[in-house]
């Protein structure tokens, strides 16, 4: 009973470390969001749906990282990462409108090419995603040499 | 395996930090560059074109320095026939400095002319498109682009002949006095001369004579062109060919037919 009990106590201790460093994590970067968001202030008085495209993007991307942080230790960790490195590439593809971003503004028709920006960034969210996958195929082969020792 | 993913990990987060401060900053500075574009001027060039000169005043005050920074008029009529066009380039536009230019589109009225006599003697609106172009951090670019609508006014609007005079000036001649009226609505001033000639019902002219216009812009002008005739082709008279020549352009023969 005792022992049960211990390790109880040592499973809610760790859940209560992870969820810490998930809330830490969680505020640092809403911080870093919002700090940001002051930068691209322009950005959002010009093209009306930035602000909306970006909180989006930053509050799934916060969900996934509290839910990553939560399963630290497990394989889903790792399945989570590379989910957060496609969400990025996807909704990177999805809300740059495959990088020509084109906005009318009172009778001007705007166009940015961010075509350049986007292809590296796509570059990076593969970079990320295959470091997960190489997380995912080490995290298994250390359970594996782990069980077998 | 864990170097090397950790070496990728190192890689990723940095090239993410320089990427997005890269992005950041280079919008955020555009709000330190000031484009300033002044009243367009009109003029005459040398070899009798229109000249629209608009001044371009860009004070790059951002932090980097702007790239291919275009400007393109595109100026067509309601069918879409292009008028004229005229493109500005410079290639950098130094972070810090200010940057002064002249964007410059010259029409050639006979140019047009040939397109669309009615130029001459009816107001009509024409298509601008205007483009500015540029590349921000000499990365990213950007394209900003209108429609605006430009008023045309013709030179010889509401051109006419009025009642013709008639007063004997021989035994075998005559003298005839043709009124000429007509506004100039452009918007330059109108300098040079008409010339008419009479012709009879077989195609012969008969008499010809010609006056100098002086019609600043927005102006009405009204003169008599004096010319003689034989008496005997008084009741021949079957149309008047009118020949326009002045500094911008040379237009003729206006064919008018006489009731």
């Amino acid at each position: 009973m005792t022992e049960e009990k211990k390790n109880f106590k040592k499973h809610l201790q760790k859940f209560t470390f992870k969820a810490l460093k998930a809330t830490l994590k969680a505020i640092l970067l809403y911080g870093i969001y919002f700090t940001l968001s002051i930068f691209l202030a322009p950005v959002s008085e010009i093209l009306p749906g930035f602000q909306q495209i970006l909180e989006t993007f930053v509050m799934v991307y916060i969900i996934l990282m509290i839910i990553g942080e939560l399963t630290y230790g497990t394989i889903v960790y790792h399945f989570l990462n590379a989910a957060k490195a496609l969400f990025v590439i996807l909704y990177m593809i999805f809300a740059l409108q495959r990088g020509i971003v084109s906005v009318t503004v009172q009778n001007v028709n705007l166009i940015v090419d961010l075509r350049l920006f986007l292809s590296t960034a796509i570059l990076l969210g593969l970079l990320g995603f295959a470091k997960s996958t190489l997380q995912a195929v080490n995290f298994l082969n250390e359970k594996a040499e782990h069980i077998r020792l | 395996m864990r170097i090397p993913i950790r070496m990728i990990s190192l890689a990723t987060t940095f090239f993410w930090i320089f990427l997005i401060g890269f992005f950041i900053s280079a919008v955020y500075s555009i709000k330190d560059v000031q484009f300033g574009f002044e009243e367009p001027q009109m003029k005459l060039t040398s070899d009798n074109k229109i000249l629209f000169s608009l001044p371009i005043t860009i004070d790059n005050n951002g932090y980097y320095n702007i790239g291919s920074f275009n400007v393109t008029t595109e100026i067509s009529d309601k069918e879409g026939f292009m008028i004229a066009q005229g493109s500005t380039f410079i290639s950098v536009i130094e972070k810090g400095r200010q940057t002064v230019t002249t964007h410059n589109v010259t029409i050639d009225i006979d140019d047009l002319l040939q397109n669309n006599q009615n130029y001459l003697f009816n107001d009509t609106e024409l298509e601008v498109r205007e483009t500015v172009g540029m590349k921000l951090a000499e990365v990213i670019p950007v394209q900003a682009s209108t429609n605006l609508s430009m008023h045309w006014g013709a030179p010889l609007y509401n051109f006419t002949l009025g009642e013709i005079e008639y007063t004997p000036y021989n035994l075998s001649h005559i003298l005839v006095a043709v009124p000429i009226s007509f506004e100039n609505h452009a918007s330059f001033d109108l300098t040079g001369s008409i010339q008419i000639q009479i012709y009879n019902s077989v195609d012969i002219s008969v008499g010809e004579g010609q006056i100098t216009i002086e019609a600043p812009q927005n102006a009405p002008f009204q003169r008599n062109v004096e010319l003689t005739i034989p008496v005997t082709q008084i009741a021949e008279i079957r149309y008047f060919e009118v020949y326009f020549s002045t500094q911008l352009f040379s237009f003729g023969p206006l064919v008018i037919s006489y009731d």
